[in-house]
Order: structure tokens, then sequence, then C-alpha cells
């Protein structure tokens, strides 16, 4: 029976369940051991080394006994692979979008333009696309992937992301305190991408050392978002912690937007793309500058725009629970 | 079916189906994995122990079955008898198949 213990074992390392393990193993030996003894009275002789070694490889490797009963054969189950090809296409056509206007950008501050200008440039665009979206690509996965294991059943259907509305919807009373999961799931995406961003997984060199003074407090606000946003999926309705803590979390958002906004020079411009701007530029090193100064100010605006309607919501929400009461 | 793999994947689908089924129509009396398994095949339903085993577990934790671990010649064992909401599901589910059974017989007539 020493080969039983030593293959049960082996196969017990590779259980990705936590619960029932030793059961698992418990009924294995003993299914593995009537076997033996089956095989030993039909052979006419006690169960020795090789008639264990000639069970075992019948049995299986170690490796399939277990897949069978992990519960997770795939990194993203049926249930989020519509949702993970959704968010995935959006996060693709930003990438692309966002890339190719960095590129025009660059072709409008060249002037005169060059052949060789327009190849690099094309060819930077290129490669840079490529490494962002095998990044993203990671990310996205490793984020559902996170959720595939920590969100029991999700309870998501089709029609949650399909946008197909039905008038007999109507007829049920919508449940106030309800999340919408599909909102979660695109929002605790985006957080994990945005946190890859702003830590400079992206290798995007854009922010400058006032910016990277403020990377701590944001990675705080992304991280409780997430934790967050985890905790609602598995719970499936707001209560009056978790709008507390929402509040708590949105007006941390805008009070750090609005000291970002009010903090000059946010974007480091490398001093190669200012070299690289000629004098004759229809656009000059001003005009670079204010150009990524609106936009950091346009993105902080949305986050205060967003953080601000959300915290609404969770006020209103709040409130309206202790109506109801 | 272009390959004899492709067709044994076919086949297996095909009886993964009726496993459940089949499972807890022979569990009114309690049994262990081994001897569910071997009272199967001798009926002639030839099931993985890989299938059977996560399916008792599965099964199990869906409410359809109970189990409990009984010391027996020295050797502990998990017996599995069908639970009352197995027992309320045999019914519906035997409907259910013999359905399947008549479409398919119409079908493939």
């Amino acid at each position: 029976m020493k080969l039983i213990n030593r293959y049960v074992t082996e196969v017990g390392k590779r259980l990705l369940v936590f619960q029932g393990r030793e059961d698992i193993e418990k009924e294995l030996r003993s299914t593995l051991e009537d076997m033996l003894e089956e095989r030993a009275a039909k052979a006419g002789k006690p169960a020795d080394e090789a008639l264990e070694i000639e069970l075992l490889k019948e049995y299986g490797s170690p490796d399939s006994v277990a897949t069978t009963y992990n519960p997770h054969p795939y990194l993203i189950g049926p249930q989020l692979f519509p949702i993970f090809l959704k968010i995935l296409k959006i996060v693709f056509f930003s990438i692309t979008l966002g890339l190719t206007v960095v590129m025009a950008i660059q072709l409008a501050t060249q002037t005169p333009l060059m052949g060789s200008d327009v190849t690099n440039l094309v060819g930077n665009w290129l490669s840079k696309l490529f490494s962002t979206a095998v990044a993203a690509f990671g990310y996205v996965v490793l984020t559902f992937a996170i959720l595939e294991r920590t969100v029991p059943d999700l309870g998501i259907s089709k029609e949650d992301f399909e946008d197909q509305w039905e008038p007999a919807s109507l007829v049920n009373e919508p449940e106030p305190d309800a999340v919408k999961r599909v909102d979660l799931i695109f929002e605790i995406v985006f957080t994990f991408i945005g946190l890859a961003i702003i830590n400079g997984i992206f290798d995007i060199p854009i922010f400058s050392a006032t910016f990277r003074q403020f990377v701590p407090w944001i990675n705080t606000v992304f991280i409780i978002e997430i934790l967050l946003d985890i905790y609602l999926l598995r719970k499936a309705v707001w209560d009056t912690a978790t709008r507390v803590v929402k509040i708590v979390m949105e007006t941390g958002t805008i009070v750090l937007a609005v000291i970002m906004l009010q903090t000059p020079n946010l974007l480091m411009i490398p001093s190669e793309a200012l070299e690289n701007i000629p004098e004759t530029s229809s656009i000059g090193i001003e005009g670079f500058i204010q150009i990524s100064n609106w936009s950091i100010t346009i993105v902080l605006a949305f986050v205060l725009v967003m953080a601000s309607v959300e915290l609404i919501k969770a006020g209103i929400g709040l409130f309206r629970s202790y109506t109801r009461k | 079916m272009a390959n004899t793999e492709s067709l044994e994947n076919v086949v297996l689908e095909l009886r993964r189906g009726v496993i459940v089924l089949a499972a807890l129509s022979q569990l009114s009396s309690e049994q262990y994995g081994y001897s569910l398994l071997k009272q199967l095949a001798d009926q002639g339903l030839q099931v993985d122990q890989g299938t059977l085993y996560p399916l008792l577990r599965r099964l199990e934790t869906q409410g359809l079955l109970e189990s409990v671990w009984k010391l027996e010649e020295a050797r502990p064992r998990r017996y599995y008898i069908i639970s009352a909401e197995g027992k309320k599901a045999l019914p519906k589910l035997k409907k259910e198949w013999a359905e399947i059974v008549s479409v398919m017989k119409n079908l493939l007539a």
C-alpha cells in the first residue's frame, strides 16, 4: 500500500479545492485499496508492488485524477467569457485610438515631414501597439481569472450584457439595493488597467515626478475600489456599510482630483520630444506643453464628474434605504 | 466524423449526460463509490472513476445526494444515498429521459 499512499498524496498536492480535500484523498485511497484487493483475489496472490504499479498506471496520472476534481479546469469560465470578450474589444479599441492620437500629434509637430520620419513613427506606433495590447490582454485575463475564482456564482445571464430589453422585465419591481454586476465587472477591469498604467507597468513614461507623489493615494483609492467591487459581486446587494465605504472612497477621489487639477506639470514631456519639435512647427513647444496639460485636465475633470455622480448615487441609495425602513 | 478520437469524445459526451440519472436511480439504497461503479458496469454502463467520483461530490453539493463515512473491514468508505430533494427530482428526470428517448426514436427511425 506504500505506493497507493504516495499516489494519493501526489493527487492531494494537485487538488485546487480548499474544502473537502481530505475527504477526496480518503475516498480515493479507499477505492484504490478495494480495487487492489479485487485484483489480488483474481490473481490468486497477495497484493504486491507489481499489482499496485499496474493498478495506478491504469487509474491515471495524479495530474489527470486531480483535474477531474478541480472546479475550474478553465481560466475564464463560460459565464464570464462573453463579457471578457466585450471588455477586451473596448480595451483594444481604446489602446489603438490613444496611440493613433499620439502618433497624429507627433506627425503634426514634425514639419517639414520627411519620408523616413513617417516610417519611424508608423514603426514605433506598431511596436507600441503590439506591446501595449499584449500587456493589456494579460491584465484583462488576470482580472477575469481572479474574478472567476473569488466570486462563486456571478448570476450573470446573457441578457445582462447583450442589451436585450424585454417589456416583460417591467412586471417585476426592480430591487433597489441590487448591484449591477456587469457594471461592477467593467469597473474592476478598468480600475485594474488604471493601476497598471499609473504604476508604470505599461512602459508609458508620461508621468512627471510631481504626478508620482500622488501615486500612493491613487493606488489606495483604486485598491479599495477593486476590493469593494469584488465584495459587492459576492454579496449582490448594497447595504449601509458598503454605501458608506463607497461615499468615503468617492469623496477621497474628488479631493484627490481637485488637488491634482490645481497642481501644474503632472505630465512629463521627454526632452527629446521637445528637441524634435522644429521652430517651424505649427504647434511649437508651448503648444505641445499646453496640449499635454489640457489632456490631463480633461481626464481629471472626467474623473471628478464620474466620482461626483457615484457619490450622489451612493448618498441617494443610503438615504432611500433609511426612508424605506 | 474525421477520426476515431473525435468519435470517442462524442460517445463520452453522450454517456456523460445520462450518468446523473443512472447514479440517482441506483442510490435508493446506500452504496459507496466503487460498489456503484461496479453495479453500473454489471448492468452495461461503463463509467470512468474520474467521472463518477467528482459527479457524486457535485450531486451532494447540489443537495441531490447525502453521504456518510462508515468503517468497514478496517477500511473507511463513503456511502452515498439519494436525499429527499433527490427523490423529488428523480421522477422529473425520468420523465425528461422518457421524452428524449421517444423523440430520438422518431428522429433515428
